[in-house]
């Protein structure tokens, strides 16, 4: 994918981040790596191109969601992480722009195949 | 001990275990070691690696749950010299636990595989290991997406190392919780370590491609590591002479038609304080005459007591011992195995060619053996000793004075060839002694009973009792009283 945007990897916990962007580093996907919500905050103020984002909910609070539709409104394509199944949090990921929701661990080809797909439509 | 460890074969450097497998291992194979916590089976590999670094063979311990600095420090404690055995630490550091952040956002399988698995292939090629212990295998469980994957991983794995002609021996700890069955499908041979209740054992499950000794074998973790001693089976046979070892004492050989011949099992039986263990030893001072050695294995009387009592009548047995025509064993309660005692004998019957073994008593072996089935393991050291061409003794004590006639308490007269009995008689009014033979395997023997006497001489045997009924009573009455005198 060449001239791809960067992709918006919000995590609470650094170590994920860490192997999240070294993966996709390894595909030639460049990522942003976001940790607290005050620099999410700061990365949406921003005019950068933006391809896609994974936000992991876990270790934030209900403000998340508001980022999230900001997201959307911007046309941005958002998937969220979740630890866990949950038909709830499913819901409220898509009601507030989430296309789809990922529970961790993520099988690291199938996470590939769906950010391709993804990007490849913006 | 009864069969060389043939070329083919790689040698786990533990004798006993050797011997289970026919040998060895075969090379170029895969065996699964399981047991649980403290088994032995960490200590089953360092036999195994620094059996092969001791001959050249490049070794490589790949460890992924102990540190290797604590395996050195406890085979360097147990007396393991490592030289030329390599080291693969795959466990966790502990900067992993300081790093707090641990991730969750790929499976373990799909972060930590790759790195440990290209250590493990950097390695192989670089040392090309003839002998490889991996320590535990299960722990590739975790690096495993799932079942699939991890079978998958392990086989092409375990063929790797194969294709490097190396033989490994891995480890696994099966419980009900996390079974190990697929390992053992997958490996070549199976060591099952187990902790019972009468101590450990350890017993092979699947051995392919070769034949091995069934069954449950002690083990014993000593300060030196293992060592295992496998359960007696009476298959292996020394030619003997077929001839017939007299007593010494004429009345008592006129008794027996002649002696006891070598590769019988004679039971002698009596109460307490007749003179079963006299009359053995007496076929012992007969047999140092002649130049041959005899061991005694004594459960219940201490070694000098005996001493003692040979001293008062006329058995040599201290002179004996000095020339090593007689050995007088101890057989400590409770701290043997009837494996390891088995073991203990056959040693003693191979390295110094002993002719003549007598038990004293099988009562004191039942008690003082730690075990099941102890009279089956009575009886097969028995049919080694016999094939092995030996003279052997069973004193067998039975609880009755006098009174009903029978041969033993614990049931093992079937194992007898020859049955010697020893009984007090009340005749006129006196207690007296006899001795009288009630089966004979091999050769004919005399019906009627003897009056015997242990005297400062030794022992002195009768003419033959006739004329008496009512023996086996032990309150016999002369059947023509005008032939009381005799």
């Amino acid at each position: 994918m060449p001239h791809s945007p960067v992709i918006l990897a919000v995590d609470h916990n650094p170590h994920n981040l860490e192997l999240l962007a070294q993966f996709l580093g390894n595909q030639g996907i460049a990522t942003r790596c976001i940790v607290t919500i005050e620099e999410f905050d700061a990365a949406l103020g921003e005019s950068a191109p933006v391809g896609l984002a994974l936000v992991d909910i876990s270790g934030f609070d209900r403000s998340i969601w508001e980022r999230c539709e900001r997201l959307r409104d911007r046309g941005i394509p958002l998937l969220v992480l979740s630890p866990r199944h949950s038909a709830a949090l499913q819901r409220e990921s898509l009601a507030h722009g989430a296309r789809g929701v990922l529970v961790k661990p993520l099988a690291t080809r199938e996470l590939l195949g769906l950010l391709r797909n993804l990007m490849n439509e913006t | 001990m009864q069969s060389e460890p043939s070329l083919q074969r790689l040698s786990v450097g533990i004798a006993g275990l050797d011997e289970i497998l026919h040998g060895g291992f075969l090379p170029g194979r895969a065996y699964l070691v399981r047991g649980g916590p403290g088994a032995g089976k960490t200590t089953l590999g360092l036999h195994f690696l620094t059996h092969g670094a001791a001959h050249g063979e490049p070794a490589l311990f790949i460890t992924l749950e102990e540190p290797e600095d604590h395996i050195r420090k406890n085979a360097a404690a147990m007396g393991f010299d490592l030289e030329g055995v390599a080291f693969l630490d795959l466990s966790p550091t502990s900067e992993f636990f300081a790093k707090a952040e641990t991730y969750d956002i790929f499976s373990p399988a799909e972060v930590e595989r790759e790195p440990t698995t290209k250590k493990i292939v950097d390695t192989l090629a670089a040392l090309k290991p003839r002998r490889v212990f991996l320590d535990p295998m299960t722990q590739f469980r975790y690096l495993a997406s799932d079942l699939y994957q991890f079978r998958k991983q392990v086989l092409s794995f375990l063929r790797l190392l194969v294709d490097q002609g190396a033989t490994v021996l891995f480890t696994s700890e099966g419980s009900a919780e996390s079974p190990d069955d697929d390992l053992q499908f997958m490996s070549d041979g199976v060591l099952d370590l187990r902790h019972g209740p009468y101590g450990r054992t350890i017993a092979v499950s699947k051995f392919r491609g070769s034949d091995f000794a069934a069954g449950q074998h002690t083990m014993r973790i000593t300060a030196k590591g293992v060592e295992v001693f496998p359960r007696i089976v009476p298959n292996v046979r020394r030619e003997f002479k077929q001839e017939v070892i007299p007593s010494g004492v004429p009345e008592l050989d006129e008794l027996l038609n002649g002696g006891l011949e070598r590769g019988t099992v004679t039971i002698v039986t009596g109460p307490s304080g007749v003179g079963k263990t006299t009359l053995g030893l007496q076929f012992m001072k007969e047999a140092a005459d002649r130049g041959e050695r005899s061991v005694v294995y004594t459960f219940e009387e201490e070694v000098e007591i005996m001493l003692a009592r040979c001293d008062g009548i006329g058995i040599p047995a201290r002179t004996m011992i000095q020339k090593g025509t007689l050995s007088v064993t101890k057989v400590e309660l409770i701290q043997l195995t009837p494996d390891e005692f088995a073991w203990s004998v056959r040693a003693e019957v191979e390295q110094n060619n002993t002719r003549v073994v007598m038990i004293d008593s099988t009562a004191g072996y039942e008690l003082s053996m730690r075990g099941e089935d102890l009279i089956a393991h009575l009886h097969a050291l028995a049919k080694y000793l016999q094939n092995m061409g030996l003279v052997v003794i069973l004193i067998t004590e039975i609880h009755e004075m006098m009174g009903n006639f029978r041969v033993s308490d614990l049931g093992i007269s079937y194992l007898a060839d020859n049955v010697v009995f020893l009984r007090f008689l009340e005749i006129n009014g006196e207690l007296r002694k006899a001795v009288g033979v009630l089966k004979k395997r091999l050769s004919n023997f005399e019906k009627t009973l003897r009056e015997f006497e242990i005297t400062r001489e030794g022992i002195k045997v009768g003419r033959p009792l006739t004329g008496l009924r009512g023996i086996l009573l032990g309150t016999p009455e002369w059947v023509n009283p005008d032939e009381t005198k005799e």
